[in-house]
């Protein structure tokens, strides 16, 4: 044998070796997934929180025996706009292998996201988007574990007609409310529902639908002095974080009053640049999210304060803080897939949905207090995914409802005037 | 019923502060557009990149503020100079190599200057929307059944000042002629022994030291982010057109017009509207009265 001869042959035996270790490891050590979320770009701030819950999970799951008898790692890909969302779902799933992509939270990116996966035939596991549309053009492999802007707009009127008309000694027949509202798809989406379900399920008094432009909207003072003849008890305002903080101030400015201010959604009043904006003026104004400080965790089911707790301990353990929704979106939506995954024993899609299909579990289970059942269309429903109305408190967004759910109470019902919320 | 019908005692009151809103919204529009203004009439240069100078003023005072506890009013004296070496910095990097160049080519320097100290910000300082509290955007004014917000009142009154004194150096001083003869005709200028470079120099520093200036004054009022010039500057173009290019006093006026008509629009038909109503303003504008409507005739077409 020549040296040449051994050199080659040596060559084959070692990349024989290094296949072979590679698809053992595989096999036996580790399951990758593909984690999609805007890590530059506009979108950055809130996607590396989501990377940071979904990696906390990802900790708690190996902790725990990871899925399917492997431990559970990330393929980490950028997506700071809808096409490198939909190429970076493509080599997810082309050039990695990954059968399952998780992501995208912003509902400016799932759309793409998804579309892209589906049509390489990977699971779509979606944790925050809320866009309406996203569950309703028949794609079999994408499901959303958060419910989406018409749940929203469903608990905020379940909030005003549940828990604020009691307070007020009205009717929610008798109430008046006005809608204001930024129109993207987001705040459509959350108006439009509310307004259909304060309308036929209550009968509550439209006073006032207006949608304005976030990106160019410089003055609320007109719509402001409109609204006041109006005299709506409530005002009901999907904001982002620049309007949301205009409009609050120049309320405060014009001596806007009304009963109570309710909103939906990390941004605008749900954002903790709203308190930042506006300091103890901020005190009042309601937010539909997931659970913050006050959130009684001997509320849940025994298996869900357990989870809950450990994942709140990491949390606080990696960031010093609370959990932030960025935190609770991706981890409780992690911690949901391993579940799926641990029922359905394999990725296969078939398999997969079928485990989905299968899960119910009651409000109460799991992080955040959720519980699971799908429908057909890949939703999570409703009153499983359960969501808290949190208020501005002296600087701090805290829960305030479900009442069963929480230590703290709400203020101000009705609101007082301006210089008396304190 | 339309509370735009509704008639009474309450509706004077309603009047009122609908006229304020516009005064001061008219403001805000005005310190901006008096710099591109007077950039547009004076190098025949459309500034895109006129917004990111204001979002930079914003950031100034955010960081001034946040970090060293300045207050933005202050920061304004500091400000104003920053600026100006900022509009020469940038004219003699970028500006003066497209001058003589064709419109294209200075649309696309802009544009482009647009978007790189839009990345720079972001890249920078991250796309999270920073709002600041000096104790002036809490403070709110009463008077005769309407409210407005004190920083505001500050903002309306810079921008008039600032109109008053462009017009002034336009008008009467040596420097200020010698631009105007610039604008009119930049070949017969230069025979003249007028040194147009220095003049554009000058027109330029100016145009972003007042934009700088304006970036300080609203930052108590509105969020810094790094696309907030363009909350502002698309309307600063149709105040520019409106009132005539390079005519501060059109200025002025043009943006009082797009304020009332935004306010109006909003009160009467919704905030969605607006939009709609003060580009339908800019399309009759250019059709019937093309020099806009302080403009001198021909002035667009002047020095071109």
């Amino acid at each position: 044998m020549t040296r040449r001869h051994l050199a080659f042959a040596l060559a084959a035996i070692l990349i024989t070796l290094t296949v072979l270790a590679a698809v053992t490891y595989g096999q036996s050590g580790e399951y990758k997934i593909g984690v999609l979320e805007p890590l530059t770009g506009p979108l950055a701030g809130e996607g590396k929180r989501h990377l940071e819950g979904f990696e906390i999970v990802r900790d708690m799951i190996n902790d725990r025996g990871g899925v399917m008898g492997k431990k559970l790692t990330f393929v980490v890909a950028d997506a700071p706009d809808p096409t490198a969302a939909a190429t970076e779902a493509t080599r997810l799933a082309t050039r990695e292998g990954v059968k399952i992509i998780t992501g995208t939270f912003s509902s400016r990116l799932c759309g793409a996201a998804s579309e892209a996966a589906a049509r390489q035939n990977v699971i779509y596991w979606e944790t925050s988007c809320v866009d309406p549309r996203f569950n309703k053009r028949g794609l079999k492999n994408v499901y959303r574990t958060e419910i989406d802007a018409t749940g929203f707009g469903w608990y905020n009127v379940e909030f005003i007609a549940k828990h604020l008309a009691p307070r007020f000694n009205k009717k929610p027949s008798e109430l008046k409310i006005a809608f204001l509202s930024e129109d993207s798809s987001y705040g459509q989406g959350v108006t439009e529902s509310a307004r259909a379900r304060a309308k036929n399920e209550f009968g509550m008094q439209e006073v006032a639908a207006e949608y304005y432009n976030f990106q160019t909207i410089n003055d609320f003072t007109p719509i402001i002095v409109k609204f006041k003849q109006l005299a709506p008890d409530i005002v009901h305002h999907i904001g982002y974080t620049n309007d949301a903080p205009l409009f609050w101030r120049q309320a405060r400015e014009q001596n806007f009053l009304f009963k109570a201010h309710v909103h939906a959604g990390a941004t605008g009043y749900g954002s903790a640049d709203f308190g930042k904006a506006l300091g103890n003026d901020a005190n009042g104004a309601f937010a539909l999210l997931e659970p913050g400080p006050g959130f009684k965790i001997e509320s849940l089911k025994p298996e869900g304060q357990k989870i809950e707790k450990d994942f709140r301990d990491a949390v606080q353990k990696r960031t010093g803080s609370y959990p932030l929704g960025g935190h609770q979106l991706a981890g409780g939506g992690l911690w949901l897939l391993k579940l799926v995954l641990d029922r359905a024993k394999s990725d296969d899609a078939d398999k997969f949905r079928d485990a989905v299909m299968s899960l119910d579990l009651p409000a109460g289970s799991m992080i955040n207090g959720w519980g699971v059942k799908f429908n057909q269309e890949g939703q999570n429903a409703n009153e499983r995914v359960q969501h808290y109305m949190l208020q501005w408190q002296n600087g701090q967004l805290v829960t305030v409802w479900p009442e069963e759910f929480t230590t703290m109470r709400a203020k101000w019902i009705p609101l007082p005037a301006w210089d008396q919320r304190k | 019923m339309d509370p735009a019908a509704r008639l009474g005692p309450a509706q004077i009151d309603v009047v009122a502060q609908l006229a304020v809103s516009t005064l001061l919204l008219g403001g805000i529009y005005a310190l901006i557009a008096v710099g591109l203004t007077l950039i547009f009439g004076i190098m025949r240069v459309v500034n895109f990149a006129h917004g990111e100078f204001l979002m930079l003023g914003m950031y100034l005072a955010f960081f001034a503020f946040t970090l060293r506890g300045v207050d933005p009013y202050l920061v304004l004296i500091i400000a104003i100079p920053i600026f100006y070496l900022v509009g020469l910095f940038v004219y003699v990097l970028v500006m003066r190599g497209v001058i003589h160049a064709s419109h294209n080519v200075q649309i696309f320097t802009t544009v482009g200057l647009s978007t790189a100290l839009q990345n720079i910000a972001l890249v920078m300082w991250t796309g999270d929307f920073r709002i600041i509290r000096p104790w002036e955007s809490s403070v709110v004014l009463r008077a005769a059944g309407t409210a407005f917000n004190l920083a505001q009142v500050v903002a309306f009154a810079v921008a008039v000042a600032l109109t008053v004194a462009l017009m002034a150096f336009m008008k009467w001083t040596h420097t200020g002629r010698v631009m105007r003869a610039t604008a009119q005709d930049r070949d017969a200028a230069t025979l003249m022994g007028i040194d147009t470079d220095r003049v554009y120099r000058l027109t330029f520093a100016i145009g972003i030291a007042c934009v700088g200036a304006a970036g300080v004054l609203v930052s108590p009022l509105y969020a810094a982010y790094p696309q907030a010039g363009l909350q502002f500057v698309t309307l600063a173009y149709v105040v520019v057109v409106l009132g005539g290019l390079g005519d501060m006093a059109g200025a002025m006026l043009g943006s009082l017009i797009v304020a009332a008509v935004e306010v109006g629009g909003s009160y009467i038909f919704g905030a969605a509207w607006k939009e709609v109503f003060y580009f339908l303003l800019f399309i009759g504008v250019l059709v019937f009265r093309p020099a806009g409507l302080l403009g001198q005739r021909g002035a667009e077409t002047l020095g071109a």
